[in-house]
């Protein structure tokens, strides 16, 4: 999948309540220019139209069994995770994103 | 590449089983959390003892807690099963359990407005198919209204009794660890529970819902304060800021700020992971916290949600202030001195940043500085930290 392609991400936690919401405003704020939806939602709920999930690695497991057919991306820091700086970087500039 | 931004399934079958449980528990309560600090500030207000006794806005207290506030758990548990069908349904189940229990019914919300809605999920799949067309209207709002009307009669004669003594016989388990001076010990399992992000689970599907029921009778509970102390995460964070990897530390502050501040708890969980011989600090603080709290006799009006410091400043009741914030101080000492020891004063930070700027990729931002700490750090992290609960 390339990062142009990507046109919704979905962050995941628990409650889709906390720490979902924290990192969803600052993927917005840094994506704000590409064009791209970000969303945050339980985990339980992912919605279909997800291009991507972005969760901690710690629910990962969720995620994948909520949303099988969807790329799931794991970090395991929240703030400045080398993860979630290759996604932004793959959606502002092109390049694959593994999936 | 591509594998390694999707690792393999991370922890057992189990644990995603139990996260996945206590997400559903936690799913009801969480999103009525709103309705929760209501009440909790409309009692901490104007009960008897509260800032302005006010007898007639004082009325507002029982019925929230006795109707609503379970009507809005049963409505939520209903609509996660089956949609807005659901959730009419579970809120009239609900309504038997409290009627037939005459105490705040959580525990019998969270079991019959899913179960509700599940059984009208299953009406309607038989029933849909096999209705002629014109009286889909008809049939949904029939079957719809006899399930519900047939579980809260279910509810007021079976289930609302037998919940009544599970909720009693929980209630009296926790007296008799307070009785018993036994309540710290709970931090060894509700701290690694937590970092293994059960935290929603063990504090919105366990903790609050006995601590509502307390708060009714007694008008404070200490059970809020087990799981949403931001003392130990503060500790543990602080421990990181001055003795952690020095390739971590820049972005600690950020960190204490949105988990003491935000109260979101999330953001200290990795920093555990990373060094799970952490997780003793942390349950050290928290049972020194416990501790505290018991031994000042204090509590909460209302759940604290999320943890923040703001949070429980608006729901510590009148002349509650010293325990609750010498609670929060001991444990944020205690941990940080366990953390600082654990971390060995720093002595052990010293190698790491020689093999971080070695292995990491071109980029100089912080950011980029934490990566390999991070990606090589935690998976081992998981590994050691997952068999605690087990243990505990």
């Amino acid at each position: 999948m390339d990062g142009k392609d990507i046109r919704k991400i979905v962050v995941a936690c628990d409650a889709g309540m906390g720490s979902s919401v924290m990192l969803a405003s600052s993927l917005r704020k840094e994506l704000r220019k590409a064009g791209v939806t970000v969303e945050h939602t339980p985990v339980n709920s992912i919605p279909g139209d997800a291009d991507i999930v972005v969760c901690h690695a710690g629910l990962g497991a969720r995620a994948r069994n909520s949303a099988p057919d969807k790329p799931v991306i794991t970090f395991q820091v929240f703030l400045g995770d080398p993860a979630v700086a290759r996604l932004v970087k793959a959606v502002k500039d092109g390049g694959e994103i593994g999936a | 590449m591509a594998a390694a931004y999707t690792p393999a399934v991370s922890g057992s079958g189990l644990k995603a089983g139990v996260q996945r449980l206590g997400g559903h528990l936690a799913g009801m309560v969480m999103p009525n959390i709103g309705a929760f600090i209501a009440w909790g500030l409309v009692t901490a207000l104007f009960i008897p003892t509260g800032w302005l006794p006010n007898k007639h806005f004082g009325e507002l207290v029982d019925p929230t807690i006795t109707y609503l506030l379970p009507i809005l758990i049963g409505y939520t548990g209903g609509r996660m099963v089956h949609g807005q069908r659901g959730a009419v349904v579970g809120a009239v189940a609900t309504m038997g359990v409290v009627v037939g229990s005459k105490i705040p019914m959580f525990l019998g919300a969270m079991i019959v407005g899913p179960f509700a809605a599940y059984l009208l999920k299953k009406v309607d799949g038989y029933i849909q198919e096999r209705t002629r067309t014109g009286f889909e209207m008809l049939v949904d709002n029939f079957t719809a209204g006899i399930v519900g009307g047939a579980v809260a009669v279910f509810g007021v004669w079976g289930v609302g009794p037998i919940v009544r003594q599970v909720t009693k016989g929980a209630g009296n388990g926790v007296e008799w660890l307070i009785h018993h001076h036994l309540l710290p010990l709970a931090s060894v399992l509700i701290e690694p529970a937590k970092v293994l992000f059960l935290n929603n689970a063990v504090n919105h599907g366990v903790l609050a819902p006995l601590g509502f029921a307390e708060a009714a009778k007694d008008g404070r509970s200490i059970l809020f304060m087990l799981e949403s102390n931001p003392g130990p995460g503060l500790g543990v964070l602080l421990a990181y800021l001055l003795f952690g990897p020095r390739s971590l530390r820049p972005s600690v502050p950020a960190a204490i700020i949105i988990h003491f501040l935000g109260g979101i708890h999330e953001i200290y969980f990795p920093y555990i992971l990373m060094k799970p011989r952490l997780i003793l600090a942390a349950i050290a603080g928290g049972a020194a916290g416990i501790a505290t709290f018991m031994a000042t006799d204090a509590g909460l009006v209302a759940a604290p949600s999320p943890g923040s410091i703001f949070a429980y400043v608006a729901e510590t009741p009148k002349h509650g202030w010293i325990g609750v914030y010498l609670g929060i101080l001991i444990a944020a000492a205690v941990s940080f001195a366990v953390g600082a020891a654990l971390l060995g004063f720093g002595r052990f930070a010293e190698k790491k940043p020689d093999e971080t700027t070695a292995e990491a990729p071109g980029g100089t931002s912080e950011a980029a500085a934490e990566d390999p700490a991070g990606a090589a750090g935690a998976p081992a992290a998981r590994e050691t930290a997952s068999p605690s609960p087990q243990e505990a």
